[in-house]
């Protein structure tokens, strides 16, 4: 319960929002934790101003993105991607677009 | 509560993608552990202080990454492994190298999560007066001003080892001199009240708007027979509340703490106390001058680590 109420007074502030976080839990039960950026999925969903992807991603296409809006996510998330750079982010990005349904436009 | 857990052996690049996929088949959460991520940490690097010094003693991936989803036990999981193997699999015709694509699912008993903590959880002295004892520990005073506040923490807040919990248990050293009446907001595990009544408090009401720290609080209570007699119930902060007491304590967030001010002040008799905690730094002017706009005097305010506890008291008719 410590976890959480501190984890509810750091994101106080980006309330409605899935934050993942990396917590550090030690021996005598003390913890240390860092919030990260929210996961592709909702940073898209958010972008292609949807609520929900797609189930069956081949067939039912439900929302489409701009690949500068793929980039950006690509940016906000670079802090947090194991990727070599921001192109190999992007294809992170993009591939997670693909696969949620959306289609990722020029 | 049982949870079934489905892992997922992938890459780095398609985590997300992954991720994504568990969540839309219904998983409440998803964990991610990838083998970069321990790559990049270096001896001494991690953590505030550099505390973890050899990162072969923590159980990590060392290739690739795999993400677990967490599903509910009302959902049948065998039924979902088929298309989820079959989502992953695609993942190859998005453009991501989705690595070995295994799945498995393993039954996770909360249970054991709730209970495997207690073998760290000892006696600990708080304040100068105040001990808290776990309930499953034997233990005596080692000084005669010493009081013991036996707990079963269970689910709810307030093992006392939280700096908002340490916090509030010196304020109330601080504050209680004998025969005060108190309201408790926000209970949690009770300890706040349980810590009242050893320094001596009287009449002591203590409420909690969730349903579950009011059971464990009763449990608590219970454990402490200097605390049979307070007065305990679901209720939305101070809603309905209509007694003036000496004491208001309130350790919640600071967000929960602003709607509880004006009503606070309503409750206390003048001279009366206001005690809250559970303020994190960079609330902590916002919460004092809402309290001063109220008409509070602070008395102090105390840190520690990033959390900020008040004391502050309603002014009596002669300080007007």
């Amino acid at each position: 319960m410590g976890f959480t109420k501190e984890f509810n007074a750091r994101t106080a502030d980006q309330k409605g929002m899935l934050i993942p976080v990396v917590i550090t839990v030690y021996e005598d039960r003390s913890f240390d934790f860092i919030t990260k950026t929210p996961p592709a999925a909702v940073l898209l969903k958010k972008a292609a101003g949807v609520e929900h992807g797609s189930g069956e991603p081949n067939t039912n296409k439900v929302a489409s993105v701009t690949k500068d809006q793929v980039k950006q996510i690509a940016e906000t998330k670079m802090q947090d991607l194991n990727a070599a750079d921001v192109e190999a982010a992007m294809r992170m990005i993009e591939g997670t677009a693909r696969s949620m349904g959306f289609t990722v436009e020029d | 509560m049982e949870w079934t857990a489905v892992t997922v052996t992938t890459s780095s690049e398609a985590v997300e993608a992954v991720s994504y996929i568990l969540t839309n088949e219904g998983a409440q959460g998803v964990q991610i552990d990838d083998a970069a991520d321990f790559a990049q940490l270096k001896p001494g690097r991690y953590g505030k202080n550099g505390e973890i010094v050899d990162l072969t003693t923590i159980p990590h991936r060392t290739s690739g990454a795999a993400v677990t989803g967490y599903f509910q036990a009302n959902t049948f999981v065998p039924e979902l492994l088929p298309t989820i193997r079959q989502r992953v699999a695609k993942l190859r015709d998005y453009g991501l190298n989705s690595g070995d694509n295994e799945v498995t699912s393993a039954v996770v008993d909360n249970q054991q999560w709730a209970t495997v903590w207690q073998k760290y959880y000892h006696p600990l002295r708080v304040t100068n007066e105040l001990t808290i004892v776990p309930q499953w520990e034997d233990y005596q005073p080692e000084q005669d001003q010493e009081k013991l506040l036996v707990l079963d923490p269970g689910m709810a807040f307030g093992t006392g080892t939280h700096p908002t919990t340490k916090l509030m248990l010196m304020a109330l050293e601080n504050v209680i001199r004998g025969g005060e009446s108190l309201i408790d907001v926000g209970t949690g595990s009770g300890v706040l009240s349980i810590a009242a009544k050893q320094l001596g408090a009287g009449d002591v009401q203590a409420y909690d708007i969730d349903e579950v720290a009011v059971r464990s609080a009763r449990k608590n209570l219970d454990l402490n027979p200097v605390a049979a007699d307070v007065k305990l119930g679901v209720n939305s902060l101070l809603d309905g509340i209509h007694t003036q007491v000496d004491v208001v304590v309130a350790n919640i967030l600071a967000e929960i703490i602003v709607p509880l001010i004006p009503q606070a002040f309503a409750n206390l008799k003048p001279g009366g106390h206001f005690l809250v905690s559970g303020i994190i730094d960079d609330k902590a002017a916002m919460v004092r001058q809402k309290m001063v706009d109220q008409g509070f005097v602070i008395d102090s305010e105390t840190k520690m680590g990033d959390w900020h506890g008040i004391i502050a008291h309603k002014p009596t008719e002669d300080e007007d």
